[in-house]
C-alpha cells in the first residue's frame, strides 16, 4: 500500500496507464538571426493562446466555469507585459526562444514558490505548466492523447497538467494517481469536479508501477494498492459499490427539508471560517450558518481588523445566506489560538486562562469594534451574536449591555441594524452547563460546543496522548451534560443548537434528536449525510435507544450500544 | 504625479483574479500606474508583478499615477480597490 493525499473522494479500481514525461531537451545556443527567432517565439505564443483558449472553452462546457478559470489564468499570465516582454528582451539579446522561456518562467516560479501562501504556490505550478506547454510547442513535441485511453483506466503521472486533465473522458478514467500536488492543486480540483477518485503526492509512483498493473485508488482515505491480493481487491469492490450507492442516496436529500422519520423538523446549519465558505454552505444545501468563526479575520492579519473590514466580511456572509441565520461567534482566542500582534501573555494554563469572552471583556475597546461590525451587518440578513466560553451570568449580561449601547448609538446616528438581533451563549464549560437554566433567562439561544465541553468536563487535554483515551463525547458525564443543557433551553423556550463535531456524528444524532436539539451545525460537506441519518430516526425509536443508553455506566458500553443500533 | 494610500479589503488580497482585474483596468491608461508596498514599487499594469508583491487583505498600499490622465487613472484604481476588486 502506498499513501498520498486524499484529493477526490471515492474508490477507483482499474488498469494503469502511465503517462510518460517527455524530456524537454534543447541546445542553448547563441542566436545570430534574432529577428526570425523572435518570429518563431511569437508563433509559439500564439499557438499556446489558441490551444489554451480552446481547452478552457472545452472545460467550461464539460466541467464548469470555475474549473476553466485555471486555464484562463494561464492566458492572463502569458499575455502579461512582464512575462512575454522579458522573454522577448532575452531573445533580442541573442538567446534562443527555449532558454528565454525557461529562464523567465523559472524566475517567476522561484519568486512565487518562496511565498508562504498556498494560492501563490499554486501560481508557481501554473507557471510551470505554461513553461512545459511553451517548450513542447517550440520543440514540436505532441502530448499523448489521454482522451483515447480505454474504459477502466487509472491514470498515473508525475503531475497532471491542465491540458492533460482537459482531455480526460470521465467514462473511461476511474482513478488518478500523481507524484505531486495537494488538495487545492488543479489536478485535485478537476478530479473532484469530474468525480474521479484521486490520490496525489504518492512518492515515486510513476517508477513503481507499469502499464496494465491493477490499481485500487482510495480517494477517501488517500491510499493506493498496486496489484492487490485477492481479499483486498474483493473488499474494495464491495466498498466501491457501497460508496456509489451512498452517493446516489445522499443526492436525493439535496433540496429537501431536514425531518425525522416521523416528520419532526430540525434545522441543519453549517460551520464556516470565512465569508467565502458561506457560498460552500449554500452549495452544500446548508440551511443557515450555525457557527461563523470570526478568528480568521484576526489570525490572517498583521493588525487588528477595523470595524469596516470586519463589517464587510460579516455582511458578505449575511448576504450570501440571503435571510437565513448566520450565527457569528465573537473572537475566541487564547487557549491554543494565539494572535501575535495582540501580544498576549504566555500562560501556564492557557485553557483555564485569559481566553475568549474573558479576553474580550478585558479589552472592551477592541470587542466594541467587533460587536459594532456585527450589529451593522445585521441590516443585511439574519445575523446573531454568539459569545464563546461563558462560565457565569455576568458575562452574557455584560455583552448584552454593550450590544444595547451600540443599538442606542446607531439609533442616534441613523445607522441601520436589525432591532431583534439575538445574543446567545456558546455552552462549552461545565459551569455553563450546570447553570444553563440561569443562562437561559438571559440568552436568546444556546449553542453547545462539544469539543471544549468534552475537554473541560473530562478534564482532559486531548493533545496529550497519555490521556486522550478519556476524550470522548460519549462519556456518560458529557452526555448527561448535553441532555441537561438542551432541557434547560427547551424549558425556557429558547433554541438550542450544537456546533461541535458531535452534531454530525451518526452515533450521536439519535441521542440529540431524543434530547430535543433544535439545530445541528455541521461541516458543509456533511450536510447531506446528516440529513440522511436524521431522516432515518423516528422520535419513538430515538427515545427508546436514548433511554437504554443513558442507563449504561461506561463509554465503551454506550458506544457499543449505539453502534449496534446504528442506521448508517 | 498623483498618489493615494488605501487599504486592500477584499478577502483574497492581490491574488490571480483580483490582480488581473486590476491590471487589465489600468492598462488602457496612458499614465504609468505603480503600487508602493512594503518599501518596494510594482508595475500595476502587470498581473505578475502585482501578484509578486504578496499584498494581503488588510494591507495598506499606495497607488501612484504619473502621466496625462493620472487623475482618472488614480480615481479608477481607488474605486476598484474599494469595491473589492471583483472578488
Amino acid at each position: 500500500m502506498y499513501n498520498g493525499i486524499a484529493a477526490s473522494r471515492g474508490i477507483g479500481i482499474g488498469s494503469i496507464c502511465v503517462i510518460a514525461e517527455h524530456e524537454l531537451k534543447y541546445e542553448a545556443k547563441k542566436i545570430e538571426d534574432t529577428e526570425s527567432e523572435q518570429k518563431r517565439f511569437n508563433e509559439a505564443i500564439e499557438k499556446f493562446k489558441v490551444e489554451t483558449s480552446e481547452m478552457a472553452e472545452d472545460i467550461r462546457k464539460r466541467i464548469g466555469p470555475k474549473e476553466a478559470e485555471i486555464l484562463e489564468g494561464h492566458l492572463v499570465m502569458i499575455s502579461d507585459p512582464t512575462m512575454a516582454g522579458e522573454m522577448s528582451k532575452m531573445i533580442a539579446a541573442g538567446q534562443c526562444a527555449e532558454s528565454a522561456v525557461e529562464a523567465v518562467c523559472d524566475m517567476f516560479i522561484g519568486m512565487f514558490s518562496k511565498m508562504e501562501d498556498e494560492l501563490m504556490q499554486q501560481r508557481a505550478s501554473d507557471i510551470g505548466d505554461i513553461k512545459v506547454s511553451l517548450l513542447k510547442i517550440l520543440l514540436g513535441i505532441e502530448d499523448i492523447d489521454i482522451s483515447k485511453v480505454a474504459p477502466g483506466t487509472v491514470l498515473v503521472a508525475r503531475d497532471l497538467t491542465p491540458s492533460m486533465t482537459s482531455q480526460i473522458v470521465k467514462e473511461n478514467v476511474v482513478g488518478i494517481i500523481t507524484e505531486v500536488g495537494g488538495k487545492t492543486s488543479h489536478s485535485a480540483i478537476l478530479a473532484r469536479a469530474l468525480e474521479i477518485p484521486a490520490v496525489l503526492s504518492v512518492p515515486d509512483i510513476t517508477t513503481i508501477v507499469k502499464d496494465k498493473d491493477t490499481a485500487i485508488v482510495d480517494g477517501t482515505e488517500g491510499c493506493v494498492y498496486i496489484n492487490p491480493e485477492g481479499d483486498i481487491l474483493s473488499g474494495y469492490i464491495i466498498k466501491r459499490e457501497e460508496f456509489i450507492k451512498k452517493q446516489a442516496e445522499l443526492k436525493k436529500f439535496f433540496g429537501k427539508e431536514t425531518v425525522t422519520a416521523d416528520g419532526v423538523g430540525v434545522e441543519l446549519f453549517c460551520n464556516i471560517g470565512t465569508p467565502k465558505d458561506a457560498k460552500k454552505a449554500v452549495e452544500c444545501d446548508g440551511e443557515g450558518i450555525g457557527l461563523f468563526r470570526s478568528e480568521f479575520l484576526f489570525m490572517d492579519n498583521n493588525h487588528m481588523p477595523s470595524e469596516d473590514e470586519q463589517f464587510a466580511a460579516y455582511r458578505e456572509a449575511a448576504e450570501t445566506m440571503g435571510g437565513k441565520s448566520v450565527i457569528i461567534r465573537t473572537l475566541d482566542i487564547g487557549g491554543d489560538k494565539d494572535i501575535p500582534y495582540l501580544n498576549m501573555k504566555k500562560e501556564e494554563n492557557p485553557f483555564l486562562g485569559y481566553r475568549a469572552v474573558r479576553y474580550c471583556l478585558g479589552n472592551r475597546d477592541s470587542y466594541m469594534i467587533q460587536l459594532r461590525a456585527i450589529v451593522r451587518a445585521s441590516a443585511y440578513g439574519k445575523v446573531k451574536i454568539m459569545v464563546p466560553l461563558v462560565t457565569c451570568v455576568e458575562e452574557i449580561r455584560a455583552v448584552k449591555e454593550m450590544v444595547s449601547g451600540i443599538k442606542d448609538d446607531f439609533d442616534e446616528q441613523g445607522i441601520a441594524y436589525d432591532k431583534d438581533i439575538e445574543v446567545g451563549c456558546m455552552i462549552e464549560t461545565p459551569s455553563a452547563s450546570l447553570i444553563a437554566d440561569l443562562l437561559a433567562k438571559e440568552a436568546d439561544f444556546f449553542s453547545i460546543g462539544t469539543n471544549d465541553l468534552t475537554q473541560y468536563t473530562m478534564s482532559v487535554d486531548r493533545g496529550n496522548a497519555d490521556v486522550a483515551y478519556l476524550y470522548s463525547t460519549f462519556q456518560p458525564s458529557v452526555l448527561r451534560s448535553i441532555r441537561q443543557i438542551i432541557e434547560a433551553g427547551r424549558n425556557a423556550g429558547i433554541t438550542v443548537g450544537m456546533c461541535g463535531e458531535a452534531a454530525a456524528d451518526p452515533l450521536m444524532i439519535p441521542l440529540l434528536l431524543s434530547f430535543g436539539l433544535n439545530e445541528f451545525s455541521v461541516n458543509p460537506v456533511l450536510v447531506l449525510t446528516a440529513r440522511c441519518i436524521i431522516s432515518k430516526w423516528s422520535k419513538e425509536e430515538a427515545d427508546a435507544l436514548t433511554e437504554k443508553v443513558m442507563a449504561l455506566s461506561t463509554e465503551a458500553e454506550i458506544v457499543a450500544a449505539l453502534k449496534e443500533a446504528s442506521k448508517e | 504625479m498623483v498618489s493615494q494610500k488605501i487599504t486592500v479589503t477584499n478577502e483574497q488580497g492581490m491574488h490571480m483574479r483580483p490582480a488581473s482585474v486590476f491590471s487589465q483596468a489600468m492598462t488602457p491608461f496612458a499614465s504609468t500606474v505603480k503600487i508602493n508596498f512594503n518599501g518596494n514599487t510594482y508595475d500595476a499594469k502587470s498581473v505578475m508583478m502585482l501578484m509578486s508583491a504578496c499584498i494581503k487583505c488588510g494591507a495598506e498600499i499606495e497607488v501612484e499615477c504619473d502621466g496625462a490622465d493620472e487623475q482618472d487613472a488614480l480615481k479608477k484604481a481607488i474605486e476598484l480597490i474599494e469595491s473589492g476588486l471583483g472578488d
